[in-house]
């Protein structure tokens, strides 16, 4: 059984699992990192979001395999201390509910201002397609979003 | 000294509705003597450096009550809010009815939190009167300090030990609305800064010692047992260590979640089943047998005047049929629960909505006493009622038990939702009578479905079942001489629980709805019409509940002003309404505005305005609204149907919720009100299904009585 080695929030780590066990669970389980949650499993809830490499992608449709050799960076790792704008945003729209989903939607948000530093609303619309949030906190999700990109609009 | 016996004397002198119960264990921080903290009830601890925790009697599940709750206290006692800590309850006796459901968390426990702070502001004061030797009378108190003549000035940290060796006020003052500080203004989520960055604890969260993960294989019929399987298919796969037979099906114990699920796959393949009594149970035959209860006897939730007699003198009769199906909670965070039941511990660690309950049952499960089994609840990834069941608490108490050490058990998607405790399936037959005059003379509301109410009783039915299973109907508020509501009960195989908004949601789209058919009847505005008929009334009692028709209207008149009711729109496009008093408590009232091209619903702003008495935290209030209305919108094209005894949805996939792209702008309008708090978790959802229905017909002249919106297009 072959170890996979991988960069998680700047920390290179050896993971001795199977091959094609998810990111999400070598993320939780294995790494103790549970920021990135646990949602359907089946790649359309984005509760799992992280990047790799800088994209957004959904870490339960993620093989260790596939990334293995590449910089995973969870909501842990976006800022030390709740400091990276999109959090600042998160909190001065006070979007969250239960806020579960939330890590996933942050993960996403992220991505897409790195992306595009000032996206339309239907760019907005487009980044958080593949996300559930059954609380509902969507209309705080897009202004946090435009505040994170540097002004409400 | 405050001793320990102190402590109990202390909290002892206490009224009754101030202390919940005597609280020996005073939390002191590593370091820091026990004596020294101020602990005068089971809310609130005062810590020597002036930090003060208080402990929320209900749940978190994102209903914002770990703010709104600490602030009720907060603000009677001066706190500093950026000097506290929030810690959820445990049951036990000083916590025994942490039941969190039916939007009651702020009206419950709001006076018992406000009198707790005040009694601690009093006692504080006291000490440094004491201590300065001034009167109280001379003391104020102002972000955690006590303020004297002179200049004088002591924080609550300094005085904790001495204001703990005074009796406890048993009717200490309270502030006027006008006093306060805290309440009524924006406060951002408590929890938030934990959440943004990822370290905020849920269930799923949890990580004990050793601990293990647990899936379990249920039968995909609700009730139905394993007959035979393959152990060796799921202990050949990596990282599974037992798979062990629990009540629910078989568990398949792993060191990761991951591990357990591809064992529970690996089983899976190998079982076969006895499907038990559900498993020719299908939602067409549910609906045929309800569409026959629409026409057999039923149980009457309220009778007034003649209907029948009403009807047949009728120039003119309405009647329709609406239909909504069984829905899903689908939480994000999927159920799940973590336990030790063993010599090494006995507790768990469960996003409960029912702690209580979830104690109670599980401790019995595993032969312990309630009391022998200690729960914490962790931050709850949504609730909307399916956390106030107990199967997944105490199936994870089994599973541990079975086990031994600490063990995570963790539902998939596909768990979550064959396995939820479902909203039924209800048909509705409702007629009106119109007079020669063109008045309405009679309302019947005929509703047809399993009974929710069971599930909350053991399967008993209780006396107020019908007021249960009609609410939103039963409660029609609009004047008609003849009002028929009644509820026949269709029995159903599958379990039931409460869902966001429970019956009244169903009830209200179908009462809303024909109320607006009746008025395009009549050729009367909608608004007017429901004015009209709302009348001059004050206090009306409806069975059980009270409601304020002065409230009702005030609610409607406001949004549909804010919304611009009346105002002309191009074609395709429309305006539609609907309110309700919940449960005679919280008044709602929502205009949604929506256009349909090419089929397409696109819902573009619903105006709401609420009455929900004083208000604790606006910016919570507002979340309610915006998430309650997407809740709404989302069962207008979801639903759980049954073949052969199993939900034919298995995921997100097939039981859709709303996302990002298609909620609406939401314009939420606080009528101010000094009224005692009521609730705002559930009211916006049951008006908004009627209201967006309701503007649909002015969009397009077509009535849509059935949910969901079949094949997603009008």
């Amino acid at each position: 059984m072959p170890a996979y080695q991988l960069t998680v929030n700047g920390r290179s780590r050896t993971i001795d699992a199977d091959a094609g066990t998810p990111l999400l669970w070598v993320l939780r389980d294995t790494l103790g990192l549970t920021g990135t949650k646990f949602g359907c499993g089946q790649g359309v809830c984005g509760a799992c979001t992280v990047h790799v490499d800088g994209q957004a992608v959904r870490s339960c449709q993620t093989s260790l395999k596939e990334a293995a050799g590449h910089a995973v960076l969870t909501v842990e790792g976006l800022s030390r201390d709740g400091s990276h704008p999109v959090q600042k945003a998160w909190i001065a729209e006070d979007v969250a509910q239960c806020g579960y989903c939330q890590p996933g939607m942050i993960m996403s948000a992220a991505a897409l201002l790195k992306r595009k530093a000032h996206p339309t609303d239907h760019d907005i619309d487009e980044a958080f397609a593949d996300h559930i949030c059954r609380c509902g906190t969507y209309p705080r999700i897009r202004k946090a979003v435009k505040r994170a990109a540097g002004g409400v609009k | 000294m405050t001793s320990r016996r102190d402590f109990l004397k202390v909290t002892g002198a206490a009224g009754a509705g101030l202390v919940l119960g005597l609280h020996l264990d005073a939390k002191p921080r590593p370091g820091e003597a026990a004596k020294a903290t101020f602990h005068p009830n089971a809310f609130l601890a005062i810590r020597p450096d002036g930090t003060a925790q208080i402990t929320v009697p209900k749940v978190e599940m994102g209903q914002g009550v770990r703010t709104a709750l600490p602030l009720a206290l907060a603000e009677e006692l001066d706190l500093d809010w950026s000097r506290i800590e929030v810690a959820t309850a445990q049951p036990g006796p000083e916590f025994k009815a942490m039941n969190t459901g039916g939007s009651t968390s702020v009206s419950t426990t709001w006076d018992a939190l406000r009198r707790a702070g005040a009694a601690a502001r009093e006692m504080l004061k006291g000490a440094a009167a004491a201590q300065w030797g001034v009167s109280i009378a001379q003391c104020r108190t102002e972000k955690g300090f006590v303020l004297g003549p002179d200049g004088k000035k002591l924080g609550y940290g300094a005085l904790a030990e001495a204001a703990a060796k005074l009796p406890v006020p048993k009717d200490p003052p309270l502030k006027k609305p006008g006093e306060y500080r805290l309440l009524g203004k924006r406060t951002p989520r408590f929890d938030g800064p934990a959440i943004v960055t990822g370290k905020a604890v849920f269930g799923l969260d949890v990580r004990r010692p050793g601990q293990r993960f647990a899936a379990v294989l249920r039968c995909p019929v609700p009730g139905g047992q394993p007959k035979s399987w393959d152990e060796a298919k799921a202990t050949s796969v990596r990282g599974v260590k037992a798979v062990l037979k629990v009540p629910t099906g078989i568990a398949v114990v792993a060191d990761s979640t991951w591990a357990a699920f591809k064992g529970r796959d690996a089983l899976a393949a190998t079982a076969t089943w006895d499907e038990g009594a559900a498993r020719d149970f299908s939602s067409a035959a549910l609906e045929a047998r309800s569409r026959t209860a629409l026409a057999g006897p039923a149980d009457d939730a309220r009778r007034e005047g003649d209907p029948a007699k009403a009807l047949a003198a009728a120039a003119k009769v309405l009647e329709a049929e609406y239909s909504f199906p069984y829905q899903a909670h689908v939480t994000v965070e999927p159920m799940n629960a973590t336990a030790q039941v063993g010599a090494d511990g006995t507790e768990m660690w469960v996003g409960s909505q029912s702690a209580n309950r979830a104690q109670d049952r599980a401790a019995a499960a595993v032969g312990l006493k309630a009391e022998q089994l200690k729960v914490n609840v962790p931050l709850i990834g949504g609730g909307f009622g399916r956390r106030l069941g107990t199967d997944f608490s105490t199936e994870a108490a089994q599973v541990a038990k079975a086990a031994g050490g600490a063990v995570q058990v963790v539902w998939d998607r596909e768990d979550d939702i064959r396995h939820d405790l479902h909203h039924p399936a209800t048909l509705h037959r409702l007629r009106a009578g119109i007079d020669g005059a063109g008045a309405l003379t009679a309302w019947t509301h005929r509703i047809a479905g399993p009974a929710v109410r069971r599930s909350w009783t053991g399967g008993q039915k209780a006396p107020s079942q019908a007021s249960t299973e009609t609410n939103g109907a039963y409660d029609i508020p609009y004047a008609i001489p003849a009002i028929a509501v009644d509820f026949a009960e269709v029995e159903a195989p599958t379990p039931l629980g409460w869902w966001r908004g429970i019956q009244i949601v169903p009830n209200v789209f179908a009462r809303e709805c024909f109320f607006d058919e009746v008025a395009h009847a009549l050729g009367k505005d909608p608004l007017r019409f429901r004015l009209d008929l709302l009348g001059d009334r004050g206090k009306v009692k409806f069975g059980r509940d009270e409601a304020d028709i002065r409230r009702l209207k005030k609610v409607l008149e406001v949004a549909a002003a804010k919304a611009g009711w009346g105002r002309k729109l191009p074609a395709g496009r429309g305006l539609g309404l609907a309110c309700h008093a919940y449960d005679g408590r919280t008044y709602a009232a929502e205009v949604a505005e929506v256009s349909v091209v090419k089929g397409r619903l696109k819902v573009h702003k619903v105006t709401c305005a609420v009455d929900c008495g004083l208000v604790v935290n606006p910016a919570g209030l507002e979340a309610q609204v915006e998430g309650g209305i997407a809740f709404g919108l989302s069962a207008l094209f979801s639903q759980i149907t049954w073949e052969k005894g199993r939900t034919v949805q298995t995921g997100y996939h097939d039981f859709p919720v709303l996302r990002l792209g298609d909620m609406p702008l939401i314009e939420t309008h606080i009528i101010p009100s000094a009224e005692a708090p009521s609730g705002m978790g559930e009211p916006p959802v049951p008006v908004a299904i009627p209201a967006v229905l309701n503007a649909v017909f002015a969009a397009t002249g077509k009535r849509i009585r059935k949910v969901p919106i079949e094949g997603g297009l009008i």
